[in-house]
C-alpha cells in the first residue's frame, strides 16, 4: 500500500532525524533549541512548547470520532504540545465559529479546524490567523487563501477519489455501464469534485449517469439513501455501477435490489467495516456484486495536526499539503486489498485507518 | 366543543366512515393512480415495498401524535423521543442479539419517564403543550448524546430481521402498525376509559364536570405517545441498519401532518386513527412518487410542502365563507356554482 509505505519511510526518516538530533542535544545542552526536532519525537515535532485546539464541525458519527481520535493520536506523538483542546460544532455552523473565538480567547497556539460549514467558516479562521493563531483547516475547503486567511488548508484530494473510481470503472466495464452516483446534501462541493474526478476518466458516452445530475441528493442519510436508492430501483432496469461517497451508509439501502428481484450492482466507495462484512455476506447471492473502495481518510487529520504542529513548535513542515485517500479494497483484483471484514468487532470501524481495528473498536465501547 | 370542531361521521353509529377517513383515502387512491399514470416505476413491487416500512414508521408516530392531539395538545418532542429510542436500542446492545430485548424495555422505560414528564408539565401544572414539548424534546436530545455522543451505530441482526423483512411478502414493520392501530382503535372506541378519553379532550369542562379524571386523561395521553415513538424509533432503527443519532429530526412536521390530514381536529375531540394511518401512506407514497418524477431535490421540497399546504387547507380553511364571499362578490358575472 502506499498509504503504508509512505507511512513506514516518514516513521523511518522520523526516527533517523530523531537520533541525530539527540545527539546534537546532549552537546548543546538542556536549554531548547529554537528549530530542530525532539527526542522521540517525528520531526514534525519542534522543541518550541505549544498549545493545540481541535474543532470539529460536527462530531455525530463513527467517522468523526475515529478521526479526533486520530487527531489525539497525533498530537500525542509530540511532547512539546502542552495542552490539548477539543470542541465539537455539533453541527452548528454558529456554535463552530463561537468554538474557534472561544480558542483564540484561551490563547491556544494552534487550531486545526474542520470548516464544515465552508466558506461560512472563512471570516473566523481569518480573525484566528490575524490574532496570531496558527490556524489549519483541513479536509472541507473553506475559501480563501493559504498565508493570508489561515496558515494552510490540508485538504482531501476528493477529485484523486473520483478519479480512482472512473478508473476501476473503466477497467471493468470497457463497453460503458448505466451509473448512479448518490453523495450528500445539493450542491455539497465533495460530491462535484468527485464527479469531476470520474467524468475526467470516463469521457465515453457510453457511460450513462442516472438519475438527478451532478449526483443524487441523499443528505447522507441513511433513511433518505434508502428512498432514493428504492425509487432509482424502480426506475431504472440497468444500474450497472453504484457510485457513493459515503458506503456504510448504504447497507440499509441495498437489500432493495434483492427485494425487486435483482442483484446487487458494482458499488465503488469508502471503506467502512460494515460495509466489508456486508460484502462477504452478500457476495454469493448476489451474481454482478463487485466492492471497490477508496479509504475513507480518517488520518487526513493526522497531516493537518502535523502541519499545525509543526508551525507552532518550530518542526519540520511535511512536504504533502494534501491528502490523497488510497484505493483500499478491490473484489476484483484482490489489489491492494480483497475486501476487509472483521465480523467480530462493530461495523463502524474503518479498517482503512492507521489506528488499529481494535483501538477504534474501544473508542465505541 | 367536539361537534362543531370534528368532522362529522358519513354513515350510521355501528359503522361510520370519518369525512377525514373519506378524503384522505380518496387522495391516496387518486395519489396512486396518477403516480401508476406519471411514475409508473413508483407503484413497482419493488417502490411499494420500499416505501412501506416508512409509511409504517409515520403512521405509528402519527398515531401518538393523535393521541396527543386529541386532548388538545400538540407533542413537538417527537424528533427528542424518536431519535432516543433509536440511540438506546442501537448502543446498549451494541451489536449483542441477546442485549436486544433489555434495550427494547429500557427504551420503553425511558419513553414511560419522558412522558410522565410532558403529562406532569402540561397535564399537572398546566403548561402550554408547545412550550413544555420543545423544553422536554431539548432534554431528549440531551439523553441522545449523552448516551451516543452523537455517534450512530449499526443495529444488531435480529432488530434488522425483526424490521426490516418481509413476512408473506410484506415488510413487517407494517404488521406492527397495523397491530398498533387494532389496538388504538380498540382502546379508544371500545373500552370505558377509552371513551373516556375521547370525552375528556372533546369538551374538559363538560368531562369535568360529569367526574372525568380530564387532568389524568390529558397528562397520560403523553406517556401513550411517547410509547409508541419508542417503538416506531426502535423499527426505524432496524428498517435503516445505522441510523443517525438524529434521525427524528424527519418526523416533527410530519407528525402533525398525518394527525390533521387524518380529520382529527387540532382543538382536540375525536380521534380518527385508520385516517392517520392512511394519511401516512399518503405522505409517504407522495414521497416516493416525486423521488421517481425525478425532478430536482429543490422542486421535490417544494411539492411536498405544497401537498401539506393543501391538505392542511381541506380541514382549516372554512370553505363555505370563503364560497359564499366568492359567490357574493362574483354573482352578477358569473353564475353561481360554476
Amino acid at each position: 500500500m502506499i498509504r503504508h509505505s509512505t507511512l513506514a519511510s516518514a516513521a523511518v526518516a522520523a526516527g533517523l532525524a530523531a537520533m541525530v538530533l539527540s545527539g546534537c542535544s546532549t552537546g548543546s545542552g538542556d536549554a531548547p533549541a529554537k528549530t530542530g526536532s525532539v527526542e522521540g519525537a517525528p520531526d514534525w515535532c519542534g522543541p518550541n512548547e505549544a498549545t493545540l485546539g481541535l474543532l470539529d464541525g460536527f462530531g455525530g458519527n463513527s467517522w468523526r470520532l475515529v478521526t479526533t481520535a486520530a487527531g489525539a493520536d497525533e498530537v500525542a506523538k509530540c511532547p512539546s504540545i502542552t495542552d490539548y483542546l477539543y470542541a465539537d460544532g455539533q453541527g452548528d455552523t454558529q456554535k463552530a465559529i463561537s468554538d474557534i473565538q472561544g480558542m483564540v480567547a484561551k490563547g491556544v497556539d494552534a487550531m486545526v479546524v474542520f470548516p464544515d460549514a465552508g466558506e461560512a467558516m472563512l471570516p473566523a479562521l481569518r480573525s484566528a490567523h490575524d490574532a496570531g493563531v496558527i490556524t489549519v483547516p483541513y479536509r472541507v475547503n473553506p475559501g480563501g487563501e493559504d498565508g493570508k486567511d489561515y496558515d494552510i488548508w490540508v485538504g482531501a484530494d476528493f477529485v484523486a477519489d473520483g478519479v480512482a473510481w472512473g478508473n476501476w470503472i473503466k477497467t471493468n466495464f470497457p463497453d460503458g455501464a448505466n451509473i448512479l452516483f448518490l453523495s450528500g446534501p445539493a450542491g455539497n462541493s465533495q460530491g462535484e469534485d468527485e464527479r469531476k474526478g470520474f467524468e475526467s476518466v470516463l469521457t465515453d458516452p457510453s457511460y450513462v449517469y442516472l438519475g438527478e445530475q451532478p449526483f443524487e441528493v441523499t443528505n447522507w442519510d441513511p433513511a433518505t439513501t434508502q428512498q432514493v436508492l428504492t425509487a432509482a430501483i424502480a426506475k431504472y432496469d440497468k444500474i450497472d455501477v453504484i457510485v457513493s461517497d459515503f458506503g456504510p451508509s448504504l447497507v440499509g439501502a441495498l437489500p432493495e435490489f434483492q427485494k425487486s428481484g435483482r442483484s446487487i450492482p458494482a458499488l465503488v466507495t469508502s471503506d467502512g467495516n460494515v460495509l466489508g462484512c456486508f460484502f462477504e455476506d452478500n457476495k454469493d447471492a448476489n451474481p454482478d456484486f463487485k466492492l471497490m473502495t477508496v479509504a475513507t481518510g480518517n488520518d487526513n487529520v493526522r497531516l493537518a495536526v502535523q502541519h499545525a504542529v509543526a508551525r507552532a513548535t518550530g518542526g519540520v513542515i511535511p512536504e504533502a499539503t494534501a491528502f490523497e485517500a488510497p484505493v483500499f479494497e478491490d473484489s476484483v483484483s484482490g489489489t491492494p486489498n480483497p475486501v476487509q471484514c472483521r465480523s467480530d468487532l462493530p461495523g463502524d470501524i474503518y479498517l482503512s485507518a492507521e489506528m488499529s481495528a481494535e483501538d477504534q473498536a474501544a473508542l465505541l465501547k | 366543543m367536539a361537534d362543531a370542531t370534528t368532522p362529522k361521521a358519513l354513515d350510521s353509529a355501528r359503522f361510520s366512515v370519518s369525512k377525514g377517513l373519506l378524503t384522505v383515502a380518496i387522495s391516496t387512491i387518486v395519489l396512486f393512480a396518477l403516480s401508476a399514470l406519471v411514475a409508473p416505476s413508483s407503484v413497482s413491487q419493488g417502490a411499494v415495498l420500499g416505501m412501506l416500512p416508512f409509511a409504517a414508521v409515520l403512521a405509528i408516530v402519527g398515531l401518538g401524535q393523535m393521541l396527543v392531539v386529541q386532548q388538545g395538545g400538540i407533542d413537538l418532542s417527537v424528533p427528542g423521543a424518536v431519535s432516543l429510542a433509536i440511540v438506546v436500542i442501537s448502543h446498549q446492545p451494541n451489536g449483542d442479539d441477546a442485549r436486544l430485548l433489555p434495550a427494547v424495555l429500557t427504551s420503553l422505560l425511558f419513553a414511560v419517564i419522558a412522558g410522565a414528564l410532558n403529562g406532569f408539565m402540561i397535564g399537572r401544572l398546566g403548561l402550554n403543550a408547545i412550550i413544555a414539548t420543545l423544553g422536554t424534546n431539548a432534554l431528549f436530545f440531551g439523553a441522545v448524546l449523552a448516551i451516543s455522543k452523537g455517534i450512530p451505530r449499526t443495529v444488531t441482526d435480529l432488530l434488522s430481521h425483526v424490521a426490516g423483512r418481509l413476512t408473506f411478502g410484506i415488510p413487517n414493520s407494517v404488521y406492527f402498525a397495523l397491530v398498533i392501530l387494532v389496538i388504538v382503535t380498540v382502546v379508544v372506541r371500545k373500552t370505558v376509559a377509552g371513551r373516556r378519553f375521547e370525552a375528556s379532550g372533546a369538551s374538559p369542562a363538560a368531562a369535568r364536570a360529569t367526574g372525568l379524571r380530564v387532568r389524568t386523561h390529558r397528562g397520560l395521553a403523553y406517556v401513550w405517545a411517547q410509547l409508541l415513538y419508542a417503538i416506531a424509533g426502535m423499527l426505524l432503527a432496524g428498517i435503516t441498519l445505522q441510523p443517525t443519532a438524529f434521525q427524528g429530526n424527519e418526523y416533527l412536521l410530519p407528525s402533525v401532518a398525518v394527525v390533521v390530514l387524518g380529520g382529527t381536529s387540532l382543538l382536540g375531540g375525536r380521534g380518527y386513527p385508520g385516517a392517520t394511518v392512511v394519511a401516512a401512506l399518503f405522505l409517504s407514497q407522495l414521497d416516493q412518487f416525486v423521488l421517481a418524477l425525478g425532478v430536482p431535490f429543490a422542486v421535490r421540497t417544494l411539492v411536498q410542502a405544497a401537498a401539506l399546504a393543501i391538505g392542511v387547507a381541506i380541514y382549516t380553511v372554512n370553505w363555505k365563507a370563503v364560497r359564499q364571499r366568492f359567490t357574493g362578490r362574483r354573482s352578477q358575472a358569473v353564475p353561481a356554482g360554476s
